[in-house]
């Protein structure tokens, strides 16, 4: 048997309740969360650190805060979770195969989907850090559900390599748990999270950040013994003669983010590979019809409150699709990632309608100056890769800057700007 | 403390002692296998490519080695003795291809070698024919051999089914107990153990990479191994199919091989990057894992760095460092009596079972008694691979048992059915539930299912949290209970 629901979200972080509850109030009748776990909210629970909520709500939460605020919403809204539950498929007719303990084999068909699987950490593996195969190594993520969630700590000496927030989150988080952390390792020459993590978690604890370094060998077979760290150069090269052995128990990998997007891929939606997420346009639609993404699924957010912004994007439009039968993909301007951008989201738009640009420049820098269509659009006192660059466009603007089909983004930096 | 008495002790569950196990199991004999590791397989076993090739892929074959008797003693055995266990056995093909035409001539050699011993005719395809079956390799090879016959397996399933029917059938399995001492008698060997001691008649050395240390135990050593550690990467099973079968090219360079398998599982590997090098090292190093990728994407330039989503290193044990030029040492020592020693080298998981057969009919010729086992039961049934199944076969095994619906592993679509599953036939860590049932090998390498399978080892072996290891001994994947290195610093002050 068929099931048949309005709406379906994949997941139920930040971006499947924000999408579920956005599908609700536009409209739609029955909307279903499929999630894996055993409970809604995905990662929130494990990120018992503040500074989530300022911008959705105006007040500074915790994760298991802004969780709380988020499923009390979507119980209000009348939304549908399976739990226990995961998508295996999405057939290019819209039919969502799913498994689960509770339910068994089901099939659902739905009127429109919105991706909202999140991301995952790089493991070891892709990061290619040679040395031994001991225990004792894992993502900084993992890490942390084990501390917040289970209440295990995994070692008593720790190295961090990589400056993601989650790393330096977990620095803080460690050292006051009685474990020593030695060091955190960024092989860039900034750091690869926000200021404030930087401040509020290594500079106030005394934590050392050595930046343009990496761990170029790990000892031990059984359990990890140490790290060797080398200084690298401009090239990301190890240098030689400046490597040092630094004992620990365990490493905790921080070095990125990849949205997790295995079954957007299987279902046929074509991947940006720069951001790792699907290709969208200013509704959040894929080139699949009917198939919507949000959140980390389409590039990865600092902030959770845009998480959630950004799914309530494809929520509401996987309503509209659902009722009428459908949108169109909206690919009339495509947006060009220009000087000193590393990416742009949404990769397309119609430019008939107000839009907000989130970007990220890839090198950082003093005196920045943001350009659309090679026209001044704002200038900023500092850009780093690690702070999304987030812009509202008003039609006006847009339509001075597209040019040929096309919106090209540039930042300029010091003298240039 | 006494001695445990066995007929036959074989010192190493990997893949040869394993299939000797079994084979040993036909019999009335007593049987005790001892594993230093806490689990089979572990070994060379594990670090391995599994090809299942019919023994003409070099150009050094030789008739008159041993080696090439006991693979072409295998070639009908492997793929009945993995239907029996249940293990999947993928005959997907193989290509020896060429860039230029030097290179060509040796294979023609090889094509004329391989039909003047009687392996069939392999045939040349030019690139453009060859394109055909293998489209994404380099349009730079000039062309290639191909052998129909090439087969994949994974070695580790099978060395585990083989085990598992072994214990079925009667043989007594020790894990975690490593050969201290070997004292040799007039009718038996006194065998001394990290776990007891043993008084055994015969003893079977399948060490692995440490054969040779375990045969000095005894000076049956009379024969000399060069450890050679070999690089192997492995690729996202996204990319499952840009090769079709085996893709090699003839070497450019000695101690580097130039392949890339596709495995029974779906993923892709690599490599193989060789060094001889200290045993007992494990580690990769970043010029073995540059060296690899350029070669694999020298030869199907799809690959990229993006897709490397693990590495490893195992060991060939080699009488000579020249891949190929290379005897085995399998049969009983020159020098000890009732003592055997199993190593093979290259290809090992290929010759298994003609190993093992013979080993028994040396035991035989020896004056082991060998009744037939009237209880043997050649019969063993795999864990069901969820993710393969088809959707009448996935509401079936759910209805049977819901827990085969609740997913752990998201890459590998693991569910907690197929783990408790491992556990039951044996799994005691985290990389046993992974060498058996795949939870934790994909993508995030065990980022997402490492807190869940930990908890559910805890919950089925019955011990806490902190007590599950990554592979046995010291290497506890949690430290402690939060909370507990405060309470640790407040009393020492």
């Amino acid at each position: 048997m068929v099931e048949r629901v309005d709406v379906a979200v994949i997941g139920a972080g930040p971006a499947g309740l924000a999408a579920a509850v956005a599908a609700r109030e536009q409209g739609a009748e029955r909307v279903v969360i499929i999630e894996r776990a055993e409970r809604l909210g995905g990662l929130l629970p494990q990120c018992i650190h503040n500074g989530f909520g300022l911008l959705y709500f105006g007040e500074d939460l915790t994760g298991p805060e802004y969780e709380r605020m988020f499923i009390r919403k979507a119980e209000r809204a009348k939304v549908e979770a399976r739990l226990e539950s995961m998508a295996l498929d999405i057939s290019p007719d819209l039919e969502i195969t799913a498994v689960g303990s509770r339910h068994g084999y089901t099939k659902i068909k739905t009127g429109a989907v919105v991706l909202a699987m999140g991301c995952r950490e790089k493991a070891r593996g892709a990061l290619g850090i040679p040395g031994g195969r001991p225990a004792g190594i894992l993502t900084a993520g993992t890490c942390q559900r084990y501390v917040n969630v289970d209440g295990f700590i995994p070692g008593r000496r720790f190295v961090i390599l990589g400056s993601g927030d989650i790393g330096m989150i977990m620095a803080r988080r460690l050292t006051l748990e009685g474990a020593k952390v030695e060091a955190v390792v960024e092989i860039m020459p900034w750091p690869g999270g926000l200021i404030r993590n930087e401040v509020q978690c290594l500079h106030d604890f005394g934590i050392p950040l050595l930046l343009e370094h990496t761990v170029t060998f790990i000892h031990g077979e059984t359990r990890i013994q140490g790290v060797t760290v080398t200084r690298v150069d401009r090239e990301r090269r190890p240098i030689p003669g400046t490597e040092r052995f630094i004992p620990c128990d365990c490493l905790l990998l921080s070095a990125g983010l990849i949205p997790e997007n295995e079954l957007s891929v299987k279902a046929g939606v074509e991947l940006d590979p720069v951001t790792g997420g699907p290709l969208v346009d200013e509704n959040r639609q894929t080139v699949i019809p009917g198939i919507f993404a949000g959140g980390n699924v389409v590039q990865v957010h600092d902030l959770v409150d845009w998480v959630s912004w950004e799914a309530e994007v494809a929520g509401r439009n996987a309503a509209r699709f659902a009722d009428r039968g459908g949108i169109p993909f909206r690919e009339e301007v495509r947006v060009r990632a220009g000087e000193n951008i590393k990416y742009v989201v949404p990769q397309f738009i119609s430019g008939e309608e107000e839009v907000t640009l989130h970007l990220r420049v890839t090198r950082p820098g003093l005196r920045a100056a943001l350009l659309l269509g090679g026209k001044l659009f704002k200038r900023y006192r500092s850009v780093r890769p690690s702070e999304m660059i987030i812009e509202k466009v008003d039609v006006g603007r847009l339509s001075q800057a597209i040019g040929d089909g096309e919106l090209r983004v540039d930042c300029r930096l010091g003298e240039e700007a | 403390m006494p001695f445990t008495e066995t007929e036959v002790l074989i010192v190493g569950a990997g893949i040869l002692g394993a299939a000797t196990a079994r084979e040993l199991s036909r019999y009335k004999v007593d049987v005790t296998l001892v594993e230093k590791n806490v689990d089979v397989g572990w070994g060379i076993t594990k670090a391995n490519v599994g090809v299942v090739n019919q023994g003409k892929d070099t150009l050094e074959f030789r008739p008159e080695y041993h080696r090439s008797h006991l693979l072409w003693r295998s070639l009908s055995m492997m793929e009945p003795l993995c239907r029996e266990l249940d293990v999947p056995f993928r005959k997907v093909g193989g290509w020896e291809m060429c860039w230029d035409m030097k290179a060509k001539e040796k294979l023609d050699k090889l094509a004329r070698r391989t039909e003047s011993l009687g392996l069939g005719k392999d045939r040349f395809y030019w690139y453009p024919e060859l394109k055909e079956m293998e489209p994404h390799v380099s349009d730079k090879i000039l062309g290639g051999l191909h052998d129909p016959d090439i087969a994949v397996v994974n070695p580790v399933w099978l060395t585990q089914a083989l085990v598992e029917n072994a214990v079925h059938n009667g043989v007594h399995l020790k894990l975690g107990t490593e050969v201290l001492d070997i004292k040799p008698g007039h009718h038996w060997f006194e065998v001394r153990t990290t776990e007891g001691d043993f008084k055994a008649r015969y003893v079977i050395n399948a060490a692995g990479e440490w054969v040779d240390k375990v045969a000095a135990k005894v000076g049956a050593d009379d024969f000399v191994l060069f450890p050679v550690k070999g690089y192997v990467g492995v690729l996202d099973r996204r990319l499952e199919g840009l090769v079709n079968g085996l893709v090699s090219v003839l070497p450019e360079r000695p101690g580097e091989m130039n392949v890339i398998v596709p495995t029974v599982e779906g993923n892709l590997l690599f490599g193989i990057q060789l060094q001889i090098n200290r045993r007992g090292d494990h580690s990769t190093t970043a010029h073995m894992a540059r060296a690899a990728l350029e070669n694999a994407r020298k030869l199907v330039p799809e690959i990229s760095e993006k897709d490397v989503i693990n590495e490893f290193c195992g060991f060939l044990m080699l009488r000579n460092f020249e891949i190929g030029w290379h005897e085995c040492e399998v049969g009983m020592s020159r020098r000890v009596p009732r003592f055997v020693n199993m190593t093979i080298g290259y290809p090992g998981v290929s010759a298994s079972p003609g190993a093992a057969a013979e080993v028994v009919e040396v035991l035989q010729k020896d004056g082991l008694e060998l009744e037939p086992n009237p209880k043997f039961d050649p019969h063993r049934r795999g864990i069901p691979d969820f993710s393969r199944l088809s959707d009448r076969e996935r509401r079936e095994l759910i209805k049977k048992d819901p827990r085969y619906g609740h997913v752990i592993c998201r890459c590998e679509t693991v569910t907690e059915g197929e783990i408790v599953e491992a556990i039951r036939r044996g799994a005691t860590t985290l990389d046993g539930v992974k060498h058996r049932v795949r939870a934790g090998m994909g993508r995030c390498q065990g980022g997402f299912c490492g807190p869940r399978v930990t908890r559910i080892l805890a919950r089925e072996l019955g011990i806490s949290e902190t007590e599950v290891t990554k592979k046995g001994g010291d290497s506890a994947h949690l430290c402690c209970r939060v909370k507990e290195l405060l309470e640790e610093e407040r009393e020492s002050g």
